[in-house]
Order: C-alpha cells, then structure tokens, then sequence
C-alpha cells in the first residue's frame, strides 16, 4: 500500500490511474510529515495504525 | 466553427472539439489546461496535418511514452503540440527528436516530471539544422526574440503537458517551477568554439544533426572578467564555474554528485581556457575536481543529506566528468552560464542525445497557417 500525504494526494490517484492500479489502497497523511520532528512523526504513525493494518488486511483503505 | 484538436490531452474524451471562433477554442483550451497559460495556434486538423507531413512520418507512428500519465507520443499529437506552440513546419522534425529524447528510459521522465523540484529539459541542438530552422546560439540564445528557440522549446513543454499530463498541482508537482518550464532551447555555437561540437564529443559526425536533452536547473550567471596578461586567468575562471557548480543549495552538491551540469561558455571564456591547453575533455576533469564542498560544510548545512565520514572529506559536485555537459553559446563578454540538475530518478536523470530526422515531407498547395 501506498502512503500519500495531504498535498501529493491528487497526484497519487494521477499515477495510480496512469499505471493502470486505480484501486491500489492508499491512506492519506497529512502534510507535511517530513521534517516535523520524531514527536509528530510518531502522532502521525500512531494515527494511521489502524488504518494500515486494515488496508493489509483488505479490509479499507 | 472552429474545430480543436485536443486527443491526448488527458483532459477530454472527444477527439475533436468544436468552438465558435478562435478566440473561443483559445479560451476552451485554457480552461481545459492544455495549454501552459500563454496565447497558442489552435491545432486545427488542417494545421495538425500539414504539420505531420512536415514530420516526414505517419501520424499514428508512437515515439515513445511520456510519464507520468504514460500517454503514447504519436507524431500527430507531437505536430498538434508544435502548432499549439507556435512552430514553422521545418522546427516539426527538431521537436519529434526531443519528443523521442526525453522517452528515453534514461531520462527519467515520468519522475522528472512528477518531483517536487523545479528541473527543467534543455535542448541543446547542434549540427547543421540550426541554420536551417534559424537557432540561435549567439547573444540572447536563451532569451526572447527568437522564434525557432522559443517554439521549439515550447513545443516539448506542451507535448509534456498534454501527452505526459504534467499539470502544476495535479502530476507536475515542482514547488515553484522556472522559467524555463516554459521554453529552455538553445543552439551550440559551433563556428566559433575552439573545441569539438557537443554531439560529436558524444559520438555522432559533425554532419549529423543532434539534439541533446538534460535535466536542467534555472541558469546561474557566472561572471568573470579575464586578463591576458594574467598567467592565473585560466585557473580563476575554472575555480569560478566550479564554485558556481558546487553551490551549497543546489542538488548536486548536497546528493553528492550524481546529476549532468551545463556549462554554456560565451566565446571570450572559451578561449581562455583554449588558450591556456584546455579541451572539452579537460575543462571537464578540472571542474569535476575543483567544484567540491567538504563534508563539514555541508554537515553543517544540512547534516541529513551529508552522510557518513570526516568532516575533511571533499565531496564532487559531480563525481564523473562525463556528466558535465560543456558547450559554447552565448555574446561575448563577461558572463557565461551553469545549469546545475535534480541528480534524482531511477537513472539519475541521464542527458539524453537523439539525431534529428528529416523526411521526404512536401508543402501541400494552398495549405496554409
């Protein structure tokens, strides 16, 4: 799966559907993440958990 | 009615589309966003095609793929993109050679196009077709006044836009861009320069005519003021251009050296290092060897990117000699120009040489702009 932040999000459907995988799970971040300091970093890591767990498993994205 | 020839521009699903006037198919355009904000020739069937014979090939022939939208470059959607920017008939083959330059693999051009720096493709053309289409390799080369640069240059931009899908925001993600997104073509002063033309140093004849594409950051003026009379002149003015490639802030100084530099040389610069033994060959090992930043300077800079070693450590700017692209254009004078790179993507955004072909194409009467 595919981690996409806030600002990279319509070109990340752009080359999804170019590449022909429109349906490749994503999950959005919010931007920016880099940079921000290893407290955010781990805000960020820590709100997405689920979301990627679930993504794996096929069952949302 | 005026109808628009808009296939390829990822944008619509018709392949034509109609409007009551130019001015309204200009206007349609824009709101599409094929066109990259300036005024541009509608690309009418009819101009499309007299363009497409210019190519000297079939309109349905693919020259390769442009990323990131990895739409299939034919010939006609090429000619629609040389109207749209203004060409005459004869630049139609220079602009199907870049068009195929840049699908090179090496080139990068799907992550060339969808990063977040401001790169740039820069045509350099050499060979006999610059007099022949009127390139301009003197005074104001890379500036406004001539048709066959602006257009040319203009013409890939478009092609990249509307084939490849680089729209600003969506897949061109570049922070701010240059100007140089918009056109960036210049032709090598080849009569003047003391050393072999670009193309043949990368291996065509002399007769050939070659366009070469890199990557290319804005240009930085490099300003040096020789003196005959100095036996240090030469060494100054390399010391000069290698600081100019090794700035602190560009790509290749802080990703240690991976990415082609430009180095355009106005004919005073030229003969300085000429006169001095310098051949392309070694102007090139010279600069890759003076334009350095120790480590420390950088760790201080940006320790992210400085990587691991001694603070004494001299890091390249560019690590093979190879990747300095050196020519001549330009007036004479104080000023010549370095154009540092993105150094990023799969091959390191490799400069990229193709010949240019010319057809047996033929005016069709009566068939006018």
């Amino acid at each position: 799966m595919a981690l996409v932040t806030s600002a990279f999000w319509k070109q990340g459907d752009f080359v999804a559907r170019s590449v022909g995988m429109p349906d490749v799970p994503r999950l959005m971040l919010p931007h920016p993440v880099s940079a921000t300091g290893k407290e955010n970093m781990r805000r960020v890591a820590d709100s997405i958990r689920d979301g990627v767990i679930a993504a794996l498993r096929g069952d949302g994205s | 009615m005026t109808t628009i020839d808009t296939r390829g521009t990822g944008l619509v699903t018709a392949d034509l589309l109609d409007a009551a006037s130019e001015e309204d198919a200009l206007e349609a355009l824009h709101e599409l966003g094929c066109t990259d904000g300036l005024p541009v020739v509608i690309p009418t069937p009819e101009r499309v095609a007299r363009f497409v014979l210019a190519s000297g090939f079939d309109g349905d022939l693919v020259l390769g793929d442009l990323g990131p939208g990895l739409g299939a470059a034919t010939v006609e959607l090429v000619a629609a993109a040389a109207v749209m920017a203004g060409c005459l008939p004869d630049h139609v083959p220079v602009v199907v050679a870049a068009v195929q330059a840049v699908a090179q693999p090496e080139f990068d051009l799907t992550e060339m196009q969808a990063t977040t720096h401001c790169t740039a493709p820069l045509l350099i053309i050499n060979g006999p077709v610059r007099d022949a289409v009127g390139l301009q390799s003197g005074f104001g080369a890379l500036g406004p006044g001539f048709r066959a640069n602006a257009t040319i240059g203009r013409a890939l931009r478009l092609a990249m836009i509307n084939i490849g899908g680089a729209r600003a925001g969506v897949a061109d993600m570049a922070l701010l861009g240059h100007p140089g997104k918009f056109t960036y073509c210049l032709a090598e002063d080849e009569e003047g320069s003391p050393f072999e033309p670009l193309h043949v140093s990368r291996g065509w004849s002399p007769e050939a005519s070659v366009v070469t594409v890199v990557g290319a950051e804005a240009p930085q003026s490099v300003m040096f003021v020789g003196d005959a009379d100095d036996p240090d002149a030469p060494d100054r003015l390399l010391r000069t251009l290698a600081g100019s490639i090794a700035n602190v802030g560009a790509n290749n100084a802080q990703i240690g050296g991976s990415g082609v530099v430009t180095v355009v040389l106005n004919p005073d610069h030229t003969a300085v290092l000429h006169e001095a033994g310098y051949d392309r060959k070694g102007v090139a090992e010279a600069l890759s060897g003076l334009a350095v930043n120790t480590r420390g300077t950088m760790r201080a800079l940006n320790p992210s990117m400085a990587g691991k070693g001694a603070d004494d450590d001299l890091i390249r700017a560019v690590r093979n000699p190879d990747d300095l692209l050196i020519l001549q254009a330009g007036g004479s004078g104080l000023y010549s120009m370095v154009m540092t790179s993105w150094c990023a993507g799969p091959h390191a955004n490799r400069a990229v040489s193709q010949e240019i072909m010319f057809g047996q194409a033929c005016e069709i009467p009566g068939m006018r702009l």
